[in-house]
């Protein structure tokens, strides 16, 4: 297993301890989640699989700042999220966190330059540090000549390194990728998910949520969810890897 | 530093407001009509009622400038009953312009309507029976011929100075000055006519003629009883002189005149060109209210125009809010995206009322010969008003937007 130094003082990337989410779905309580505890450190590759319905999505939610946990703790880069306001889940979301969606989720009728500055703008950065910033990532994507483009005007394969560009704006901590292959086709998948596995390499943390055993193998660590609780923690064998 | 990341952020969002609304182009013209009517309506009725306050403050001036009014009439003010017995002679006229410091002219007068006629022809106006001190007072001059003159007075001449309209209707474009026309069937000569006045609110002030005091008191058909008695008196006073202390002096003066005792209701009125203004101001601002109320209802009508298609976007946009909170918006600043939009449509809506209302407005101020003049303050104020509509009508749709939770709203389709 491939690991960064870990500086002594630094907390885990991601830390929970008897994670809980119940929901309320007419009038009956479902505990989506029930009781996770575990441990991402800075510079894994973590796929999470499970079936619909087995509460890997609640937990990628509660562990995107998008949710709140019901009880438990849950400490991402140290700091317990259940304890921030709206405000401050906001501001972990735009500088901690990444998100990669399957619909990719770019805004329409909007330049991919201006699709990869969104967050900036969320940031506080001006409009010329925001372009600069954004340009310099959709070129690492290897979409410099593609600017201008409104994602109609893109491959389903370009929108998606896109999103990736955006995902990486703020130079989060961590990727969070749902399903992001769901609208692929299988030669671009595979392309996407090299491209997971550089970046990975280069550092950055990936979280990646799948219900496709063949997309998981790119990741060094398998989490398997079912009916809440995690039934298996494994490190991947036969990985399959960037060219 | 702030500041400039508001402004900044402000800046972002009208540009993310300018892409939605192109994104349903159709429904933000219709959306932004609604408001264009409504500030079309407002901006009109303020314009309207601009001009009735000028229309009735030229009409003032056109009496003349610093002068009393004088009528031979109970004073309804002073709780009289109106009406009743009133008392005004030349005598009286003769004592204010002696006693009274500051009075420059006076100007008794007899009103009567009169019809005049030449052959074939016979048109009805308001007959004014005067002295030369009307044409100082009331700052009248003759355009052609000359003015009643004080010889005219003594001898009871029959002598006429016609109002621009009279003429016209009575002689064409053919010079009047020298023709004869009867007035009441008696004889006239025609020695003047007076300068155009103009109208003002709608009456026309050339609709006038102008004979000797003497011979109109002779021929005129009145009420009057007494051999001297006025239906009208305007006393001119210098400009440097305080109307109010002007008035009570001619109060005062008629009082001793007629022995009216103290609480006793004097027979006459005395009204000073300023509190007509007062009045007249009071009465148009009335009216302007009433009219900018009811224009207001169709600007209300545009607002709600706007919440509902604000509810609609958000509802529309429900994923893009999701996705933008995903990235790091807070819930301030999807709602001031949602402000700004509805505040950017609502200007956009009134820019075009503005526009609107100044055409029509011109067309109006040809068409019906009635002022209505739309100040620089209405203009700014108009579009700062639809700013503020879009704000307040937006803002429901705004905060609605940014309560959204992030998780379910990324998950709406």
């Amino acid at each position: 297993m491939r690991t960064r130094p870990q500086v002594a003082s630094e907390p885990p990337l991601l830390e929970t301890r008897a994670l809980e989410k119940d929901y309320t779905l007419g009038g009956e309580t479902v505990r989506a989640v029930a009781g996770v505890s575990l441990t991402v450190n800075r510079g894994e590759f973590v796929a999470i699989m499970g079936a619909s319905g087995s509460g890997k999505s609640t937990f990628m939610n509660m562990i995107g700042a998008l949710d709140v946990p019901t009880s438990g703790t849950l400490l991402l880069d140290g700091i317990d999220l259940a304890s921030l306001s709206t405000d401050e889940l906001a501001a972990i979301r735009n500088r901690k966190i990444g998100f990669v969606f399957q619909q990719f989720n770019l805004l329409a009728r909007t330049s991919a330059l201006d699709n990869v500055a969104t967050p900036l703008i969320y940031a506080g950065l001006h409009a010329a540090e925001r372009r600069k910033r954004a340009a310099a990532k959709l070129e690492a994507m290897g979409l410099g000549d593609r600017l201008d483009h409104s994602p109609a005007k893109l491959s389903g394969g370009q929108q998606q390194r896109v999103a990736i560009a955006r995902a990486l704006v703020t130079e989060p901590l961590m990727l969070l990728a749902d399903e992001p292959t769901g609208a692929l086709d299988t030669a671009t998948s595979e392309e996407i998910m090299r491209l997971f596995g550089q970046l990975n390499d280069d550092g950055i943390t990936v979280v990646l949520v799948t219900h496709e055993p063949d997309i998981a193998q790119y990741a060094e660590r398998r989490i398997l969810f079912r009916d809440g609780r995690v039934v298996e923690d494994s490190p991947v064998t036969n990985r399959r890897r960037a060219a | 530093m702030n500041l400039r990341r508001t402004l900044a952020g402000g800046l972002v969002n009208v540009g993310i407001a300018l892409t939605a609304l192109r994104t349903n182009l159709m429904r933000s013209i219709l959306t932004a009509l609604g408001v264009m009517i409504g500030v079309l309506a407002v901006i009109l009725a303020m314009a309207v009622g601009n001009g009735a306050k000028v229309s009735v403050e030229s009409t003032i001036a056109q009496l003349g400038s610093n002068m009393a009014l004088v009528f031979p009439r109970a004073d309804e003010e002073r709780g009289g009953p109106g009406g009743g017995v009133g008392k005004l002679n030349d005598r009286d006229a003769r004592a204010i312009e002696r006693s009274i410091p500051g009075v420059i002219a006076t100007a008794p007068q007899i009103r009567s309507s009169v019809q005049l006629s030449i052959t074939g022809r016979r048109v009805t106006s308001q007959g004014i029976a005067i002295t030369p001190g009307y044409g100082i007072v009331t700052n009248s001059d003759v355009e052609n011929g000359r003015m009643i003159g004080d010889a005219d007075v003594q001898s009871a001449a029959r002598v006429v100075v016609l109002g621009q309209t009279v003429a016209d209707r009575l002689f064409g474009d053919l010079d009047p000055v020298g023709q004869s026309v009867r007035i009441d069937r008696v004889p006239f000569r025609v020695v003047g006519l007076l300068a155009a006045k103009g109208s003002s609110l709608g009456e026309d002030n050339d609709d006038v003629v102008l004979v000797p005091l003497t011979t109109g008191r002779q021929r005129f058909t009145t009420s009057l009883k007494g051999p001297d008695d006025l239906s009208m008196l305007f006393i001119g006073f210098d400009p440097s002189v305080e109307l109010g202390g002007g008035k009570r002096d001619v109060v005062r003066l008629l009082r001793e005149r007629y022995n009216v005792g103290a609480g006793e209701v004097q027979p006459f009125t005395v009204r000073t060109t300023e509190e007509f203004q007062e009045q007249s101001g009071t009465v148009t601002a009335v009216f302007q209210a009433v009219l900018v109320a009811i224009a207001s209802i169709s600007l209300l009508v545009g607002g709600i125009g706007i919440m509902n298609i604000m509810l609609v976007s958000v509802t529309e946009r429900t994923r893009e809010i999701g996705l933008r909170m995903a990235l790091g918006a807070r819930r301030r600043d999807i709602r001031n995206q949602f402000l700004v939009e509805s505040a950017v449509l609502c200007m956009i809506g009134g820019l075009l009322g503005l526009v609107l209302a100044i055409i029509a407005a011109r067309t109006f101020e040809k068409l019906a010969e009635f002022p209505a003049p739309i100040g620089i303050p209405v203009a700014v104020g108009s579009i700062l008003f639809s700013a503020l509509i879009g704000l307040a009508f937006g803002g429901y749709p705004a905060v609605r937007a940014s309560r959204l939770s992030p998780i379910e709203a990324l998950r709406s389709e």
